[in-house]
């Protein structure tokens, strides 16, 4: 139960943490932001206008006062959910931005980390079972070398493979321009014709940390004292692989996965950016681009929320999983 | 004419560790043996000697890259040497099982002792849940467990608990043949004696048959019927336990029995045997004991002795073949030893510069000293007293002994007089300073007066270093000694300590020497600094038992000379006798008994004393009763 | 005659041991962790050990080498010692081809201006060119030989991995090794700075540093990778401290009188070499990766010759859409085989402290 409780405290410490930072950043750069902004509205050549500045610097929450009051002032804007206005693509508000862009990117990654997920632990159980088998060699190199092309290249090769070779999927967005936006069959169809490309980027090279991962974790189960009893013990193979060596090591695994859900937002920008598919990676990617500081600001923050929720909630499953964890105590 | 088929066979079976790139070990060589139905047989042997090798070979287990290279194993009739896996695989455990040596591993720590029962019961036998959960109750009651443990998991069991359940399992399918390896090795003296006493009694009812595998003679000899010992990867000697005590045939089983005693008699005294087993990826051609041998003559060193029927058993062994045939030729009655023959490398109690009794000053004084820890459970905070109003006096030249087991409160004490933790209440006075109120500095300073000798010679000496730098530091650190005069220092210190010629040991990484050599080194370097106080925990326990006492005579030796005052914590009375001047006796924090050695140990006053002294095995010819030891109701609580 | 023998022993066995057997046999379950470090009632943190037990394996590992040691010296006059690491390394199959194929990238780093036809900078070509004899991989929308650049792109990849991956290793080294070996307050602030770091993604952070710095260029995207890529090698490295901090010989080390610092770097270190260099080749490939994620986005300079760089003007210049593929696939093959590269040499590193797998 302790442990339960220590997980939540440190998430709720890491989210202040997070906030906080994300607060600082951008304030690091050197010169006014709302100026900046206004510039960029107004166009390079043109002269600022002042009250136009004192307007936007209104609309960011950022008055002339003090750096303490700036950062309540920011705290309650994000209770509220409130975020300013994105500028790129002014007058929608950036939370309705990312409201749009949300769940497009979360379905995508989503499934296909945790069909990546089991898929390359089971690969990587595989290949530790039948160690310095053809099968292990295959798995174990060819999944290395593929892990180390640059998904965003894969994306790319993927893309003029399929789409403009072949074409035989489309070539970018969420779903057709001409489609209805209704919840019907032929719509559902589409959204997944234009998801292929992108979930088939992130999936050849999503499984592979778990392979090489879950095979030297079974390595060394294999080698433990439990296993050994179950040989000892003549239980069928699949059950000592499964029961006994897999079982303990996927723990570390699962720890890692919450972690991976990071790494994962990092490369969603590319994918989405690439396929043009309509998620919060496009959307930071043209931010990034349109040096939109709202934008950027609110999809760090909800990025780094996402993956501590999904932290504690890995966190849970370890100690469901593990119990000498729950006890704190050691192996 | 039905001959009673022997359940196991083995002949001439050679077991080789191969590698690509090193050269292979070859780890058993020709080992012939039999092991008949419902017999009890030891084996024993120390580091390098195969019998773990032996274990796992006849069971299947051997790790890679160990393969059986010779020879055939037969279990019930069928030859199991080569049977592939498949078949193997519905033999295990039904007619033959193991229990491993006592890690704390061999139970798979995510699911509860019920299931580590229920997954071969339910794969290997037709019983409903119920039945099996009946079954499961039985078996923990057969090794003294209450029931109700089968719904936790593995890590909130004590050691000794898991190696009963690991026991219990064992035995689930009613085998014919249970191994065990090393069974209760680091687990306290007295939960040994009460598995060993639970195993031989067991063993009796149920009549399956049993090989126990131990460095340790000591108890083997208390719970078997037969006892194999091997050397090198040889057998070298087969005999009954009662008349191997009697008359131990192989000058290396005398060497072995030699360092046993009674701590309790009149006279103590123990021998080691001097030197290292043979390198085995070059398999010695004749006699393997030979370059230890205190009795080998020059066919020893061309010919392998055969193993050969002698007097009572079989022994591989030129010296004893000779005897035998000359005893068999003039008809004569075997002449019954009084017990082993001791070689010229002996400690006793007499000979010990302990004899000597050489006053000492007072050095360290610790007075009414208490400890307490808190532990956090849950929300709730438990105290446990570690250690409870205790006082002694460590003196110049003399050495007090600190026996108990794990948790009495002898590792903390050890904390509290080098300064690493401060007690709760009480003092701890050396010379003229609180111990217990030193920081920084002065800390570091009284560093230089006490030092500590290790229990594991392999982890104490940081792999990383050489010899020369290992003893080189603390002689820098504290007496300010240049690089070139630490130099020279750190090879006295070697000779002292009996690694001679020491620029040899020098430029050697810990790794290359021997487990003797390394406690060696770890006592050279406690002696460097030239301290007053000397704290020596356990510095024997992992040694193999033959070389032991070479160690204590060491000690002994250094400790007078130098007029350190020592403190010796130990679980084990008989080198607690040989060694101390003075002994305390500690249970659960508290001193229960404290007195000269001599004293305490033959005149014990506290039950706990006398359960202590009851658990080291009696090697009287009277044994092989029920085991000298007959557990109380107490001992038989369920302890966490 | 007892005493030659005893010399006879010493002497011939001295320089062998079978301290392998020894410790089998002898049964030492937990492997020297000191009763004097271990802190009763309290759980030590092991979060995710790395299955390294670099105590245990240590003295294995070095033993295999010292027997190798004296066979090769026995065997071979060797003028030249070759150190152990390298042939345990080299002997590993996979280990022997990631070192051969990162020469040649070494190589053809230091030698581009004699490999390279023309100066990657130069954009006096035709545009958008096929590949052709004159331009063996064609040229870029801008007119520049794509060969040529990618001959120059492996300086900036080698020079990113190596300098960013060892800031990045040296800041986890400091921080992972500090927060181990001290305990108490020290540890919990750098453990949940250590935690802080892992949690927060490190790409986007790097981008939005990035995209908020105003000077571009190679430099800031090695102080971007540096400081944002140290958290999982520092966790790694608390995670073995802690299981070396209790080992005997760090005692003894307190007891022979020598510094926190001393202990940390002398005592401590050595026997995580290994770790060290592996999880240096991770940062080092991790960083060439982010490296040319970043330039990909358009965060570092343009005008850099990187393979990063290339796949960005390939995407914005349309290699798509002229079907210029030579363009669009060979910086991302480059990339994998230095990548796959350091991951083979990685395989015999792993294998250096982990006997486990060595027989691969």
């Amino acid at each position: 139960m302790r442990y339960f409780v220590r997980r939540i405290m440190f998430f709720l410490l890491t989210l202040w943490a997070a906030v906080t930072l994300n607060f600082i950043i951008p304030r690091l750069q050197p010169g006014d932001p709302a100026e900046a902004i206004v510039r960029q509205i107004a166009g390079q050549n043109k002269s600022i206008d002042p009250a136009q500045v004192a307007a936007v610097r209104a609309m960011l929450g950022v008055p002339g006062g003090n750096l303490f009051q700036q950062y309540l002032d920011y705290l309650n804007n994000l209770a509220h959910l409130n975020f300013g206005l994105s500028y790129s693509y002014f007058p929608y508000s950036v939370m309705h931005m990312i409201g749009q862009a949300m769940w497009w990117t979360i379905i995508l990654v989503f499934t296909t980390q945790v069909i990546g997920f089991i898929l390359g632990n089971i690969l990587g159980a595989f290949a530790a079972w039948r160690r310095n088998s053809v099968f292990d060699s295959v798995v174990s190199l060819g999944l290395s070398f593929v892990g180390t092309l640059p998904f965003f290249w894969i994306a790319m090769v993927l893309l003029y493979v399929f789409a403009f070779k072949l074409q035989w999927l489309p070539i970018g967005g969420g779903y057709s321009e001409a489609s209805t936006r209704e919840f019907s069959l032929g719509y559902v169809a589409d959204i997944f014709k234009h998801a292929t490309l992108p979930a088939l980027a992130i999936l050849i090279t999503a499984p592979i940390g778990w392979v090489m991962g879950m095979r030297n974790n079974m390595i060394q189960t294999l080698g433990e004292d439990y296993t050994r009893l179950a040989i000892a013990k003549g239980l069928r193979p699949w059950k000592i692989a499964l029961l006994y060596s897999a079982r303990n090591a996927i723990l570390p695994n699962v720890t890692g996965f919450a972690i991976a859900l990071g790494g994962i937002m990092g490369g969603v920008i590319f994918i989405e950016g690439i396929f043009n598919y309509p998620g919060l990676g496009k959307l930071l990617f043209q931010a990034v681009g349109n040096r939109d500081f709202p934008l950027m600001q609110a999809l760090f923050l909800f990025t780094t929320v996402g993956v501590l929720v999904a932290n504690l909630l890995a966190d849970f499953m370890l100690g469901w999983l593990d119990p000498r964890v729950r006890k704190g105590a050691t192996s | 004419m039905s001959k009673i088929m022997a359940l196991l066979e083995v002949e001439h079976l050679d077991v080789t560790y191969a590698t690509k790139h090193r050269p292979p070990l070859y780890a058993i060589r020709d080992v012939t043996f039999q092991l008949e139905q419902g017999e009890f047989v030891g084996l024993v042997g120390e580091s390098g000697s195969g019998k773990s090798t032996l274990g796992n070979a006849l069971l299947h287990l051997l790790q890679p890259p160990g393969v059986i290279s010779g020879g055939t194993v037969r279990f019930d009739g069928k030859d199991i040497t080569n049977m592939p896996e498949s078949k193997l695989r519905h033999l295990r455990w039904r007619d033959f099982s193991t229990v491993f040596q006592s890690s704390m591993n061999s139970l798979n720590p995510v699911y509860r002792i019920e299931q580590q029962f229920s997954d071969v019961m339910e794969e290997k036998t037709d019983l409903s849940k119920e039945q099996i959960r009946e079954r499961i109750a039985e078996l923990l009651q057969m090794v003294k467990i209450d029931p109700s443990f089968m719904r936790f998991f593995p890590h909130e069991l004590s050691g000794g608990m898991k190696q009963r359940v690991a026991l219990a399992l064992a035995l689930a399918l009613d085998p014919k043949f249970v191994l065990l390896d090393e069974p209760t090795t680091g687990l306290d003296v007295l939960v040994q004696k009460e598995i060993m006493s639970n195993l031989r009694e067991l063993q009796r009812e149920q009549g399956f048959a049993v090989i126990l595998i131990s460095h340790d003679l000591g108890t083997v000899l208390d719970v078997s019927d037969r006892i194999l010992v091997m050397y090198a990867g040889e057998l070298v000697e087969e005999q009954p336990a009662k008349t191997m005590l009697q008359h131990a045939i192989h000058p290396y089983t005398h060497g072995l029995l030699g360092s046993y005693a009674d701590p309790a008699s009149e006279q103590v005294e123990i021998s080691y045997i001097p030197g290292r087993p043979p390198d085995l990826t070059r398999p010695p051609k004749a006699c393997p004991y030979a370059p230890r041998c205190p009795e080998v003559i020059k066919v020893c060193r061309e010919v392998k002795p055969a193993l050969l029927p002698m007097w009572d058993g079989r022994a591989a062994c030129h010296v004893a073949e000779m005897e035998w045939k000359a005893s068999i030729g003039k008809g004569d009655q075997r002449v019954v030893d009084e017990g082993p023959e001791l070689v010229d490398a002996a400690f006793s109690e007499a000979a010990s510069h302990k004899s000597l009794n050489l006053e000492g000053a007072d050095v360290l004084r610790l007075e009414h000293v208490c400890k307490t820890y808190e532990r956090r459970q849950g929300f709730k905070k438990a105290q446990v007293q570690a250690v409870d109003d205790v006082s002694f006096t460590l003196r110049a030249g003399r050495v007090t002994g600190l026996v108990g087991q794990s948790g009495s409160g002898k590792s903390t004490i050890a904390r509290l007089v080098t300064g690493i933790e401060k007690p709760s209440s009480g003092a701890i006075w050396f010379g003229d300073t609180r111990v217990d109120k030193l920081g920084g500095r002065a800390m570091h300073n009284y560093r230089s007066d006490v030092q500590y000798v290790f229990q594991d010679p392999f982890s104490a000496l940081n792999p990383a270093h050489n010899i020369e730098y290992l003893l080189v530091r603390p002689l820098m650190n504290f007496k300010k000694l240049s690089g070139e005069e630490a130099r020279k220092q750190a090879m006295e210190v070697l000779e002292t300590v009996g690694l001679s010629p020491p620029e040899q040991f020098m430029a050697k990484n810990p790794h290359q020497l021997s487990g003797g050599q390394r406690q060696r080194v770890v006592v050279a370097r406690a002696l460097a600094p030239e301290p007053d106080i000397i704290i020596a925990d356990e510095p024997i326990s992992m040694l193999d038992v033959s070389i032991r006492a070479e160690i204590l005579q060491l000690l002994d030796k250094l400790v007078r000379e130098r007029r350190i005052a020592m403190l010796y914590i130990t679980h084990d009375l008989l080198s607690a006798r040989l060694l101390s001047d003075e002994i305390l006796v500690l249970n659960q924090g508290k001193v229960v008994e404290q007195g000269p050695a001599k004293q305490i140990i033959m005149q014990p006053r506290d039950d706990y004393t006398r359960m202590l002294l009851n658990a080291i095995p009696r090697l009287d010819t009277q044994t092989n009763a029920q085991g000298g030891y007959v557990p109380t109701t107490e001992t038989v609580k369920i302890h966490r | 005659m007892a005493t030659t023998n005893r010399d006879n022993l010493q002497k011939a066995d001295a320089a062998r041991a079978t301290v392998q057997d020894d410790l089998a046999d002898v049964g030492s379950t937990n492997v020297g962790a000191s009763p004097l470090t271990a802190v009763p009632g309290s759980a030590s943190a092991q979060d995710d050990v790395r299955p390294l037990d670099a105590g245990a394996a240590a003295p294995i590992a070095a033993e295999d080498e010292s027997i190798r040691d004296d066979v090769a010296a026995a065997t071979t006059r060797a003028r030249f010692r070759v150190p152990s690491w390298f042939n345990i390394l080299w002997m590993n199959k996979k280990a022997r081809v990631g070192l051969v194929i990162f020469t040649l990238f070494v190589l053809v780093a230091v030698f581009a201006p004699l490999l390279a036809p023309y100066d990657p900078h130069n954009s006096n070509f035709l545009p958008s060119q096929q590949p052709s004899s004159a331009h063996l991989l064609g040229t870029t929308q801008a007119g520049q030989d794509v060969f040529s650049q990618l001959i120059y792109g492996t300086r900036t990849s080698l020079l990113v991995g190596a300098v960013a991956g060892a800031l990045a290793t040296i800041i986890a080294l400091v921080i992972g090794m500090t927060a181990g070996y001290m305990t108490g307050i020290v540890d919990d602030i750098l453990s949940f700075l250590i935690n802080l770091g892992l949690v927060v993604p490190a790409l986007p952070l790097m981008v939005a540093v990035a995209a908020y710095s105003p000077v571009k260029g190679v430099a800031i995207i090695i102080l971007v990778i540096g400081f944002t890529g140290w958290a999982w090698g520092a966790r790694f490295k608390r995670a073995q401290v802690i299981q070396l901090r209790t080992r005997d010989y760090i005692t003894s080390a307190q007891f022979a009188g020598d510094g926190p610092f001393r202990i940390i770097f002398k005592e401590i270190m050595p026997n995580m070499i290994s770790l060290v260099v592996l999880s240096y080749i991770g940062a080092a490939m991790g960083a060439i990766g982010a490296e040319a994620g970043l330039e990909f986005l358009g965060l570092g300079d343009p005008n850099t010759v990187s393979w990063g760089t290339m796949l960005y003007w390939a995407n914005n210049g349309g290699a798509l859409l002229t079907g210029q593929w030579a363009w669009l696939v060979t910086p991302g093959l480059a990339l994998a085989f230095l990548t796959m590269s350091l991951i083979l040499i990685n395989f015999g590193v792993d294998a250096l402290s982990n006997p486990q797998l060595r027989d691969e």
